[in-house]
């Protein structure tokens, strides 16, 4: 096992930049997922980690050993693909093994592995299959035993769960993750679900355009994003422009169109010269207010969408339209007056 | 779009190096490839025109290395004392028939083949195929004698008939890969506006298969006008097609003058077809209907 | 019952195109194995006996030109795909100039195989181009006998040239349809080059190997024409001494029993390949 290290990588194709000097540290054992929107540049670095594309800048590191002159057959990665990749002409058995051939791995150590691998994957019975006799489910599987079977020093993952439906892909990811976790490889993982990355991932790299936009732990990613774009991209948020007219130690008062809030800027202090802020909140973090309760909106209810659990709640305040999300049982009616309450931690300040 | 940034000192990295040798390389075997493509195509032909314009005041003849002069004497000859005007009549006679007659047989087996599931439908595939795989020889010959006993040999009909069997199998597969592509939604939707069975046919089928027919029509064309054991033994010596009167001017008379100037007018109009078939039609479809075997 | 209707009306609709293919070709085959076994002579006197093929099988000129004929088939078949291999796999790649390349690469197809025969036949011989060449650079003394010799190496080049597009578009078709997933997955698992080519390429492209070996088998081995014109005296391919029995020495009976040789070996190794195609698609072990 190794850590990953990116060094000012950049790639270009023609005049694009699909990579822009990005720098990261995978740590050995860690699982570190890259999200972002199509054509940010993820599975661009994935490929050149995997050594399909040459950096036309910047370096590649497994540990200490310097990468970018090693061709793919040569790097000890695995990679599990977005289609599974699985040799449509071989069995089951001969798919999982490829890669211990190409390593020269003895034959009885070939069989050993697969079946530790086939029974930790549930795919006991399936040697002899081909490809085309599978599931989807099974599919993955196979291509995810392929992988790791090889025990690699990296492992690649190139949004492999896109083809699945919506409750595999809930069950699998939680699979792959326990599978990684048990066998403490170095993981990379690619993907735009914004679901799966937070369920999934030690640290989570946003990317947009090339760059790492914010590099976090899910929970900070999630509570704290730093840049309207971030906010935007993972999960919901209400966005606002303002201007700070109080500073009172770690809270902020900020006028804003909306109402005037109080903010808890505790973790995420502004320079002292700096007037104007925009900042974010979470719909959910929105409570039907009371009494007392900090920093209330109130508005009109412009529209209203049940969803079993929770409700979405469109609300205008002050010509302004705030989208807000409670667990409250009432019954919501459009053009209803309602106030809502914001905590002061609730708000994340964008750096950028 | 941003312009790509430069870094302040960069020695050429390796895998820099390394890719401009592979696309030198590439460059380079594209180039090696592409001259010996033209030589091994080309030349058998240029050797050919240069053979059918030498000008028999001056044979031409080793050591050297073009002929000493040329003049369309050649041509004049063939055509005047040859039959050659008459194979080309014969051959551009036959095929034309033998395509439609083809067509008309080939249609609804290749309705039923594309869009039907019956038993036995692969044997059937495989019967289809028989006037290729079969060996052309014997089936010639002995064919021939079949053709003997109900008088069509040495007759215009029975060469037609030979002609449409050897075109037949093209144009069934590439008809059947035709049916196939029509989805079924189109159908349902025509039949649910209240289209009959012959609307169907003219509207829906007919011009779907269009692309199809016309790669059929080449293929059944080229093969007859190519067609050559069928003809030597039930067309001979009352008719001559271009290939017949190739072969006997390669027999034990060989003038080689004369066969390039024969040679030439028989590739020529197939050549034009090529470029007819790459323009306006992928290649994939020969290599699809014939690969699916 | 309107199942069984629309069955019938489907055989029906297929009696113009089968129906006439199975007239043909069915007769032409009863007759030729009819007349090897002595029925509908021409000379009128039919008997049901196995003289034909007595004597057939006895005289060496058959065998040698059984197996004659077959290294014709063997050779041309394994020639050709030898030379189509690369170069599908080159095209695969989409190299520069494909189209301009792809188009005079595809011109043997359409050159009828007489004419195919007589282009090459300039070439190769005494006075054609390639022997006046080696002459004029002094690597030879005498003009080589390229043509009309004894072992055919003539008939194998022009099946080559003629056939080549051919084979080509089939194979090029196959490995279209691998897809770069799969060879870069066995890339990200460490196959190196060969590797790659000998267990993904090759096993994959299988289907159209074996397709079009066995039409290029089927037609060199039953070749006429192209061994009027390129072949040597003696041995003479199968299906050029079944026409000189039947018009020469108008022994149809006998040219009979020739037929049917030729036609039951290509039967059986339509269904050899098709079982050596099964064998290494099925097997990876």
């Amino acid at each position: 096992m190794a850590n990953l290290s990116l060094v000012n990588l950049t790639k270009n194709f023609d005049e694009v930049i699909a990579v822009d000097n990005l720098s990261l540290e995978v740590h050995e054992g860690e699982f570190v997922t890259l999200l972002g929107p199509s054509g940010c540049g993820k599975t661009t670095t994935l490929r050149t980690v995997a050594g399909f594309y040459y950096p036309d800048h910047g370096e590649v590191y497994f540990g200490k050993k310097l990468m970018n002159n090693v061709p793919p057959n040569k790097r000890d990665t695995a990679m599990c693909f977005q289609s599974y990749a699985l040799f449509p002409h071989m069995s089951v058995a001969d798919n999982i093994t490829f890669g211990l051939k190409m390593k020269k791995v003895s034959s009885s150590e070939q069989k050993r592995r697969l079946h530790d691998v086939m029974s930790m994957l549930d795919l006991v019975g399936l040697d002899k299959r081909k490809p085309a006799q599978l599931s989807g489910g099974q599919q993955q599987r196979v291509a995810l035993a392929r992988a790791i079977v090889t025990e690699p020093q990296v492992l690649l993952f190139d949004e492999p769960l896109s083809n699945l439906d919506a409750k595999l892909r809930v069950q699998v990811r939680v699979e792959i993750r326990e599978m990684q976790k048990r066998l403490g490889i170095t993981t990379l993982y690619v993907t735009h679900d914004q679901d799966e990355a937070l369920a999934i991932s030690d640290r989570i790299v946003v990317m947009d355009q090339g760059q790492i936009i914010q590099l976090g732990d899910p929970y900070t990613i999630y509570r704290r994003p730093e840049t309207k774009f971030v906010a935007g991209f993972i999960g919901l948020a209400n966005i606002v422009k303002g201007e700070i007219i109080k500073r009172e130690g770690h809270l902020y008062t900020v006028k804003t169109p909306v109402g005037t809030f109080v903010i808890d800027a505790t973790d995420q202090l502004v320079a002292d010269d700096v007037k104007e802020i925009e900042f974010s909140w979470r719909p959910e973090d929105m409570k039907i207010s009371q009494e007392g309760d900090p920093n209330t909106l109130d508005g009109i209810i412009h529209q209203v969408v049940f969803m079993g659990d929770v409700t979405d709640l469109f609300v205008e305040v002050k010509g302004v339209k705030v989208r807000a999300q409670t667990d409250d049982i009432r019954k919501f009616q459009e053009h209803d007056r309602i106030s809502f309450s914001i905590p002061h931690h609730a708000f994340s300040i964008f750096r950028r | 779009m941003t312009e790509v940034k430069q870094l302040k000192s960069d020695p050429t990295p390796l895998h820099l190096i390394i890719e401009k040798r592979k696309k030198r390389f590439y460059i380079l075997l594209t180039l090696f490839f592409g001259l010996v493509q033209l030589l091994w195509v080309g030349v058998p032909i240029v050797m050919a025109v240069m053979w059918s314009l030498v000008d028999p005041a001056n044979p031409w003849s080793f050591p050297d290395m073009f002929p000493p002069s040329i003049s369309p004497h050649q041509w004049q000859y063939v055509f005047k004392y040859t039959n050659i005007a008459r194979a080309l009549k014969t051959s551009y006679a036959i095929a034309p028939i033998a395509v439609v007659l083809s067509f008309i047989l080939s249609l609804p087996t290749a309705y039923v083949m594309g869009r039907k599931n019956i038993p036995g439908k692969k044997i059937f595939m495989l019967v289809v195929l028989l006037p290729i795989i079969m060996p052309g020889m014997v089936v010639a010959l002995f064919l021939s004698r079949v053709f003997t006993s109900f008088g069509l040999s040495q007759s215009f009909f029975g060469l037609v008939l030979a002609h449409t069997l050897m075109g037949i199998p093209y144009m069934i597969r590439v008809l059947t890969t035709s049916f196939q592509a029509i989805p079924q939604d189109v159908i349902d939707a025509a039949e649910n506006l209240g289209a009959t069975t012959f609307v169907k046919i003219k509207d829906i089928f007919l011009p779907m298969i269009r692309p199809g027919l016309l790669a059929g029509m080449i293929f059944a064309f080229t093969a007859s006008i190519e067609e050559f054991n069928l003809t030597f033994i039930i067309g001979t010596p009352t008719f001559e097609t271009i290939p017949t009167i190739l072969f006997s001017f390669m027999g034990y008379n060989f003038i080689r003058t004369n066969a390039s100037v024969v040679a030439l007018i028989m590739m020529t109009p197939n050549i034009i077809m090529l470029f007819i078939v790459e323009r306006f039609l992928k290649s994939d479809y020969l290599a699809a209907s014939l690969g699916k075997m | 019952m309107k199942k069984n209707k629309g069955l019938l009306g489907s055989y029906l609709l297929l009696i113009p195109g089968v129906g006439f293919i199975l007239l043909f070709i069915g007769s032409s085959i009863f007759i030729t194995v009819a007349q090897s076994f002595g029925l509908f002579s021409i000379t009128g006197h039919s008997s049901l006996t196995l003289e034909n093929w007595k004597t057939i099988l006895s005289m060496q000129e058959s065998i040698d030109s059984l197996l004659f004929s077959l290294k014709m088939g063997v050779l041309s078949s394994i020639g050709t795909i030898v030379v189509a291999f690369p170069i599908a796999l080159y095209f695969r790649k989409g190299g520069v100039g494909k189209g301009m390349l792809g188009s005079i690469i595809k011109i043997p197809l359409f050159i009828p195989a007489l004419v195919a025969a007589f282009l090459i036949v300039n070439l190769l011989s005494f006075h054609g181009l390639i022997n006046s060449l080696l002459l004029a650079l002094r690597i030879i003394k005498e003009p080589l006998r390229m043509l009309n010799d004894r072992f055919g190496w003539g008939i194998v080049l022009i099946q080559i040239w003629k056939n080549l597009p051919f084979v080509l578009l089939i194979v090029m078709a196959s490995i279209a349809s691998i897809r770069d997933d799969t060879i870069d997955a066995a890339k990200n698992l460490g196959a190196g080059y060969w590797s790659i080519l000998l267990r993904i390429y090759i096993p994959l492209a299988m289907p159209g190997i074996l397709v079009s070996m066995i039409l290029m088998f089927i037609k060199a081995f039953g070749d006429f024409p192209i061994f009027s014109v390129a072949g040597p005296v003696y041995p003479t391919s199968l299906s050029v001494r079944m026409h000189l029995m039947a018009t020469l020495h108008q022994e149809w009976d006998k040219a009979a029993v020739i037929g049917v040789i030729i036609f039951v070996t290509t039967f059986i190794v339509i269904w050899l390949y098709s079982r050596l195609g099964e064998l290494v698609e099925g097997d990876e072990s």
